[in-house]
């Protein structure tokens, strides 16, 4: 404890040097904490993504769409507990850049509990969505973007053509929802039935089921089992559960790994170099005052223990400092990665790193002030 | 000229002292090293990137689609629609008189990587005239596809990521079995993996009836405002054209979005982290040299050219982190495959990336060494003379 003043003093010696080391090993660590964060938050969002909900689509992308009866069939399926279905429309709202997807499901009460990875909605609108046949529910982002309210009446353009031949579609805003992920371009939620009937093609089909397990240790099982029911049919499925689709969203972030590693490597060089050459500078200047302590009474050992307390105190304070920014960027870095934060096990790593800096980097400029010739240091040599 | 001698002079003090200082020196020249080295790196993926897409892109060469769709995949192309296009003006016509159009469907067909990754890959189906729309592309193993045949020729670069794509292989795809009857080149770029069929073939087998879009070659790139204006002028086509470069950059821009973004988002990062770090080194610098500098002054030596002197010697110093940065990176990672986001291609690391950061360097440089040189001007010179 009676040290501490002594390390205070020692870090404030030259107030302007501490500052400037303090920002930068603070910019590293901050840098460290985003890229970190992302790869931790990414591998943590896989896992927290379930495993008991799964997406039954077309064995082929693009293929013909499965059809409505389907659901009977999953139904009798052991294991499976709730099946929904799904189809979707792409549109656009008044230019063809404005990409608005519309989801059509059939809005039973299962989607009030069972689905919140879809979308969450409260139970009014859900009622106002089954009153309305062409009703529809928004998010607030887009809401917001193109300025629709509850209400309103809107009319998107899809090349999917309806009956008539018209590709405008019209929809009743009659309600709010709650995006699970923040989407790029969102997208909105109507009435299968309304989709079906007004569609010239493809009738009777739907673009996916929803299926949820009873038992998410079993989701595998169910999951294999839906896919053979459908084998040699003129319709194949392929069933994965929400987590696997998860990671296969988001595998190309894990692609970015030897580049993540590669960078945090480099910035943590650069720090120890840093680091270590202002230190180095400080003991050469402090020399005098050094010895003076030694002359107190000072062992070899405490000093090194001083020196190297001064390295640790700066690059833990200045890496808390820089995970700290690292997290307030993290709600602008899940515009990319929807549902990322910062995890802490990366802010522990952080701690943990910067210790090691100091430790290394202050090996040398400790041991220096360690072996400091009193009598040479004293006469100013 | 009493400036520059005084310059002169001060530069070479202070370079001559370089070797008395190594540690500070060596802080400034690792650490532009790591901030050149990592912004050069991360931009050379998107350099790469873009320079796969664009190798191959051609200004005579259209891409056809519907009007209302957001981009190519999206459009579907009616064959009474189809019909109509070969009779547009401007289109070039191949050795036997035929105009060079090409219709074209794409099936995505997914599949497992070699690496045990889930992805796939794109089946286009073509109509009869490939080769003439792209000259580029050469056949490295066996024969074209047969139309009406369940046949497919695939680029090199899908045998290097899926199995079974050599030419003489036989690929399940959706229910049927087809013949790998040929393997290619794209010409300059190796880009994504590619797999071309007959197009009839295609969108039997996966129900389609419309094609997607329409290649056209014209018979110059100044026929292509000719040719927009004649698709324009027949609004029940619900057709438009643009330029082959248009719609790969297109397809590009959120990749090349994201790739900058996070480049020049790390990239600045470390450069502040690296300008603070010379900062720093060059104030350690100019306080073990107070004595001397305030002995110049002493001696009448102005202060432009001690600003000068220090501005420069921040600046030559950060120079060989540039070169060393730059040299790095491209032994490092030049002509390496990554596949972020994915997409699949080498970086390139060009002289316009390391001049970039040579350019990059100079900043770090002289913001660094800015603040330390107002300093050095400003020694009080009769208390640092005094000083021990």
């Amino acid at each position: 404890m009676k040290y501490l003043p002594l390390i205070w003093s020692g870090i404030w010696r030259k107030p302007g040097r501490t500052a400037l080391i303090l920002l930068q090993v603070a910019l590293g660590f901050a840098l460290f904490g985003v890229l970190q964060g992302m790869k931790s938050g990414v591998e943590r969002s896989i896992a927290n993504t379930r495993a008991d909900v799964l997406y039954v689509g077309p064995g082929v992308f693009g293929g013909t769409p499965l059809p409505i009866s389907y659901a009977d069939r999953l139904k009798s399926i052991a294991g499976v507990k709730t099946v929904l279905a799904a189809d979707g429309i792409p549109t656009s709202y008044q230019n063809p850049k404005q990409f608005v997807f519309v989801l059509g499901i059939v809005p039973t009460d299962d989607y009030l509990t069972l689905l919140p990875d879809i979308f969450q909605v409260e139970p009014k609108a859900l009622h106002a969505l089954r009153d309305t046949r062409n009703g529809a529910l928004i998010t607030q982002d887009i809401g917001k973007k193109y300025g629709w309210h509850v209400g309103d009446r809107i009319p998107l353009t899809s090349s999917v053509l309806k009956t008539d031949g018209s590709g405008t579609w019209d929809f009743q805003i009659v309600g709010m929802m709650t995006d699970h992920e923040t989407g790029e371009g969102g997208f909105i939620v109507t009435n299968y039935t309304y989709l079906d009937e007004s569609r010239a093609s493809n009738k009777g089909t739907v673009r996916n089921f929803y299926v949820v397990a009873s038992d998410p240790m079993h989701a595998g099982e169910v999951s294999s089992a839906i896919d053979r029911a459908f084998t040699n049919s003129p319709n194949e499925t392929q069933t994965q559960s929400f987590r696997e689709l998860r990671q296969q969203q988001l595998q190309s972030i894990g692609d970015l790994n030897f580049a993540i590693r590669s960078i945090v490597s480099a910035v943590l060089v650069a720090l120890l170099f840093s680091t270590a050459a202002m230190m180095m500078q400080s003991i050469r200047e402090r020399s005098p005052e050094l010895a003076v302590l030694k002359t107190l009474g000072f062992s070899d050992r405490s000093v090194y223990a001083m020196v190297v307390a001064e390295g640790i105190v700066v690059c833990v304070v200045a890496a808390l400092v820089g995970l700290a920014l690292a997290t307030g960027v993290f709600p602008y870095a899940s515009k990319f990665v929807p549902g990322l934060s910062m995890p802490s096990d990366v802010i522990g790593l952080g701690v943990v790193g910067a210790v090691f800096i100091a430790l290394i980097s202050a090996a040398l400029p400790a041991s220096k002030a360690a072996r400091l010739p009193v009598v040479e240091a004293l006469a100013g040599r | 000229m009493r400036l520059t001698k005084q310059y002169g002079v001060l530069l070479r003090m202070s370079l001559m002292g370089v070797t008395a200082r190594l540690g500070l020196v060596l802080t400034i020249v690792i650490g532009v090293t790591c901030a050149v080295g990592v912004l050069v790196s991360m931009l050379a993926m998107g350099v790469g990137a873009r320079r796969e897409a664009l190798g191959n892109v051609r200004p005579d060469r259209v891409v056809v689609y519907s009007s209302d769709a957001q981009n190519t995949q999206q459009s579907s192309l009616a064959k009474d629609v189809a019909a109509q296009i070969p009779y547009l003006p401007g289109i070039r016509r191949n050795a036997s008189g035929k105009p060079i159009v090409v219709f074209l469907v794409g099936a995505f067909v997914q599949a497992r990587y070699k690496s045990g990754r889930e992805g796939g890959f794109l089946v286009l189906g073509v109509t009869p005239g490939l080769t003439d729309y792209r000259p580029e592309l050469h056949m490295t193993a066996g024969r074209l596809f047969t139309p009406g045949l369940h046949e497919l020729i695939a680029s090199n670069k899908c045998a290097t990521q899926f199995e079974n794509f050599r030419a003489g292989d036989r690929k399940h795809v959706r229910g049927s079995d087809w013949a790998v009857v040929g393997n290619f080149d794209n010409g300059t770029a190796v880009g994504l993996c590619t797999v071309y069929a007959d197009a009839e073939t295609v969108l039997s087998t996966f129900a389609r009836n419309t094609y997607n879009e329409a290649d056209v070659m014209l018979e110059s790139a100044g026929q292509f405002a000719a040719f927009v204006d004649a698709v324009k002028a027949n609004p029940a086509l619900h057709l438009k054209a643009e330029h082959e470069a248009d719609i790969v950059a297109e397809n590009m821009q959120q990749l090349n979005g994201i790739l900058n973004f996070v480049s020049f988002f790390v990239g600045t990062i470390i450069a502040l982290a690296a300008t603070i770090g010379a900062a720093n080194s060059l104030y350690a610098i100019v306080d073990s040299r107070r004595r001397e500098l305030a002995t110049l002054r002493a001696l009448g030596f102005g202060a432009v050219p001690i600003i000068a002197a220090i501005l420069s010697e921040s600046i030559v110093l950060a120079l060989p982190g540039a070169v060393i940065g730059a040299l790095v990176s491209w032994a490092l990672f030049n002509g390496l495959s990554a596949s972020p986001l994915n997409s699949s291609f080498h970086l390139a690391v060009t002289p316009a990336l390391a001049l970039l950061g040579v350019g990059w360097a100079l900043a770090i440089g002289a913001i660094g060494g800015f603040l330390p040189a107002l300093r050095a001007a400003r020694v009080p010179v009769t208390a640092a003379l005094r000083a021990t």
